[in-house]
């Protein structure tokens, strides 16, 4: 039996050894040259979006590609949470936010690309609604996407007169996470209005069947540029300069038409106003070139329309499975990790020693006492913004993992303690007079016991932990759920989160048929 | 030879005296009964006996050998490794059996000898079975403890202490928790190991199992030894009026 455990124990220790192992010497430092990490959220189409099937696809992100190709690197396509887009960037996560970027109002937080895309914030209503000019959205509730151009043109300090009397005469601002859950409030009357994006907002109404329409006033007229991070003029230079080739030789407007942003586009070598200095890098000064802010005829007078897909359920599940697996390793890793923590926590906090014992209650308290998101990104972002560290890429995994390992060994932490401390005292006792150490006992008398009555709190703990992964979103690791929210932006049906929501209730099903089955096991004494 | 020695034994629980300076020896094929009213501390001394409790002051020695001494008014314990070596001196039987649940009755018994004593697996598999015959319950080596009666619980925890070969035999009020006709059963079985010339110090109720079996009675109360004597001195012509009332009340 003890060494049954010990070979456990040995298992255990080997498995982390592998992962520190990992996490120290992934060469993240060494070939970041060459990788290009273009941060970007994939629910906002036609700039990001996932398609059909699970591949991230869009404008910016084809644009990235070319990027690449010329230069020879390796692009990385990262979807991020945009409301951790700035610690990210700093942190070195990313090499860039590209992604439908609105540069105005923004223009001293990052050293920018010169403005691409022409975007204006627009206003889109219900087809029936009875608002038809901004003057209509006084008293109403209107949503926009947490930390957008659409906030920024309403609210923020360099938002016009007009726009913050308009702002203050809605009943109002409803602040989302993303487009999805955005078009969900309207549609269901929660709210009667969304402000957006021009492109984003062209995507939606063309892909929805006529159920939206758009406002022919627009809110404010801004323009898209690629975020670097400040000071990073050097792969700003890179990437401007390639930008430059690529419109000179027509692969740029060649893009944008695919995408149906044709009318959009507003790359110029002139444009040198964003640019620290006002130096434009040039691709070749001899060959200045301006594009035609309306009119992209040289490359085929054909204007593409582009809206969502619809897909199959098949199609959906086949997706969410690619999230699955991602939802499974946090599942498996943070119980292999998180339940001997525990055990050692209980005994750190059963100690006699008074100072270990006040040391384990605080970490408990403080563990169960802040949400466990705040704790992913306190692990995820700590290294960087406390120690000064550069993390390598594929610390975004591991974070996850070791954010749900200590949160979940404080937990199982106390579910031991409590299994422990009901074992009658008496079976310590007789094990002492029969001879057993003290390891004997507990390995031998007393943690079988707790196994057995711990077992219906921790099934409890284990399905918690199920839902729990669709957290790792925070760290932008790309579980299920967040698979299913990108889905459901590119599709413009809500269809991915019910299908997300049976997967859980699978998944929580056969975890409750285990333990139902090594409780069983366990039945046969009392 | 005595095989126990306590001397000046002291002990308090939270500023209350339990056990006001108490003396106890058992000789080699002795058997010793301590009777007295609950809350007299009769099972505190045998806890401290089998060092489940720590003595504030006084003298332990088990077969000629000091293990707890006694220096400046307070007890001097060794270190874990010889409190194990004299633990291997005694077996112990509690009121509630305190049987490994998830352990079957052959494991019960046979686990310690094997991991604790590291004695070869067969020869303690052939004892075990000949101490189940003979506590009746040969046929139960594999059962679980939740499927005995108390009373055959209580035989299995008395094979189990058995099977460490104990010098001597501590039982701490080893029926209190059963049915009288199962008690019987155990005191027959106590009565055997006694004829056998088993070593045995009892903390009991049973008046009449004391004056049967023992060869000296002791009578506590209160945290100190009333009196002492054989079965016929302390049970039927007891001297103190402690010892009469006590006696009295249980004949009620």
């Amino acid at each position: 039996m003890t060494q049954k455990f010990k070979r456990i124990a040995k298992v255990i220790m080997l498995m982390a050894a592998v992962v520190v192992s990992v996490c120290l010497f992934t060469p993240g430092n060494v070939n970041a040259a060459e990788k290009f990490i273009v941060g970007f959220d994939a629910s906002f189409p036609p700039y990001g979006s996932v398609d059909e099937n699970g591949e991230y696809v869009g404008f910016d992100l084809d644009l990235a590609q070319e990027v690449c190709d010329r230069n020879g690197w390796t692009l990385v396509k990262q979807p991020i949470d945009w409301n951790t887009k700035d610690s990210e960037l700093n942190a070195g996560n990313i090499s860039c936010i590209w992604n439908g970027f609105t540069m105005n109002g923004r223009e001293d937080k990052y050293t920018w690309s010169t403005p691409y895309i022409d975007n204006s914030q627009v206003v889109i209503v219900n087809a029936d609604s009875d608002i038809n000019k901004l003057t209509d959205l006084k008293g109403k509730r209107v949503v926009v996407q947490a930390d957008s151009s659409a906030l920024a043109a309403l609210k923020g300090d360099d938002a016009t007169e007009n726009n913050k009397k308009l702002a203050s005469s809605m009943k109002e601002i409803i602040e989302v996470a993303d487009y999805n859950t955005a078009f969900m409030n309207l549609e269901s009357g929660v709210a009667d209005a969304v402000c957006m994006d021009i492109g984003v907002a062209s995507y939606k109404i063309n892909s929805s069947d006529g159920k939206f329409k758009m406002l022919d006033e627009k809110i404010s007229s801004e323009e898209y540029g690629i975020g670097f991070k400040k000071g990073n003029t050097k792969l700003r230079d890179e990437v401007q300069k390639t930008l430059f080739a690529m419109l000179e030789d027509g692969t740029y407007d060649k893009i944008a038409n695919d995408w149906g942003l044709s009318e959009s586009t507003c790359l110029s070598e002139e444009d040198t106003k964003y640019i620290d200095g006002g130096a434009v890098p040039t691709a070749d000064p001899s060959k200045i070139k301006k594009t035609d802010n309306k009119n992209t005829s040289d490359n085929g007078s054909v204007k593409k329309v582009v809206k969502a897909k619809k897909t199959s359920v098949l199609n959906i599940v086949k997706q969410l499975s690619r999230g699955m697996a991602a939802t499974l390793g946090i599942f498996v890793f943070t119980l292999i990790f998180s339940m001997p923590l525990g055990l050692l926590l209980t005994a750190v906090r059963m100690s006699k020693i008074k100072i270990l014992e006040w040391l384990a209650k605080i970490y408990i308290s403080i563990m169960r006492g802040t949400p466990l998101m705040l704790q992913l990104l306190v692990v995820f972002y700590g290294p960087h913004y406390l120690l000064g560290i550069k993390v390598p890429y594929s610390y975004r995994f591991y974070a996850v993992i070791i954010g749900f390992s200590l949160n979940y060994a404080a937990y199982f932490a106390e579910i031991f303690r409590s299994g422990i401390q009901s074992i009658p005292v008496g079976q310590r006792e007789a094990a002492t007079v029969l001879g057993y150490s003290r390891t004997g006992t507990f390995f031998k008398i007393i943690f079988p016991q707790m196994v057995k009555r711990i077992m219906p709190p921790v099934t409890n703990e284990v399905i918690t932990l199920v839902k729990d992964t669709s957290l790792a979103f925070a760290l932008a690791y790309t579980e299920m759920f967040t698979v299913a929210q990108q889905i459901t932006a590119s599709q413009a049906s809500i269809m991915p989160l019910f299908v997300a929501g049976l997967f859980y209730y699978i998944f929580n099903a056969l975890v409750a048929y285990i333990m139902e089955f090594i409780e069983k096991k366990l039945d046969y004494y009392r | 030879m005595s095989i126990l020695k306590m001397e000046h034994i002291k002990k308090s629980f939270d500023g209350k005296e339990v056990l006001k300076d108490i003396s106890l020896s058992v000789n080699e094929g002795e058997v010793v009964s301590i009777i007295g009213p609950s809350g007299s501390g009769k099972s505190t001394l045998l806890r401290c006996a089998t060092f489940l409790e720590r003595a504030d002051d006084g003298s332990i020695s088990y077969v000629g050998k000091d293990v707890v001494k006694s220096e400046g008014g307070i007890s001097v314990y060794p270190g874990k490794k010889e409190i194990r070596q004299a633990q291997l001196n005694f077996g112990l039987v509690f009121q509630n059996f305190n049987l490994f649940p998830h352990f079957s009755v052959m494991k019960n018994i046979a686990d310690a000898p094997i991991s604790n004593q590291k004695r070869d697996k067969e020869e303690v598999y052939a004892e075990v079975r000949e101490l189940l015959k003979k506590v009746g319950l040969e046929d139960k080596e594999n059962a679980y403890p939740c499927e005995l009666s108390g009373g055959q619980q209580q035989r299995v925890a008395i094979a189990r202490a058995l099977a460490l070969n104990p010098k001597i035999l501590f039982f701490d009020e080893p029926t209190s928790a059963l049915d009288p006709e199962i008690t019987a059963g155990i005191l027959r079985v106590m009565k055997e190991l006694a004829d056998e010339n088993m070593t045995m110090l009892v903390v009991t109720h049973e008046i009449d199992f004391a004056k049967a079996v023992s060869d000296r009675v002791i009578f506590m109360d209160d945290g100190m030894v009333v009196e002492e004597g054989s079965p016929e001195e302390v049970i039927d012509n007891p001297k103190n009026q402690r010892t009469k009332d006590f006696l009295k009340k249980l004949s009620l």
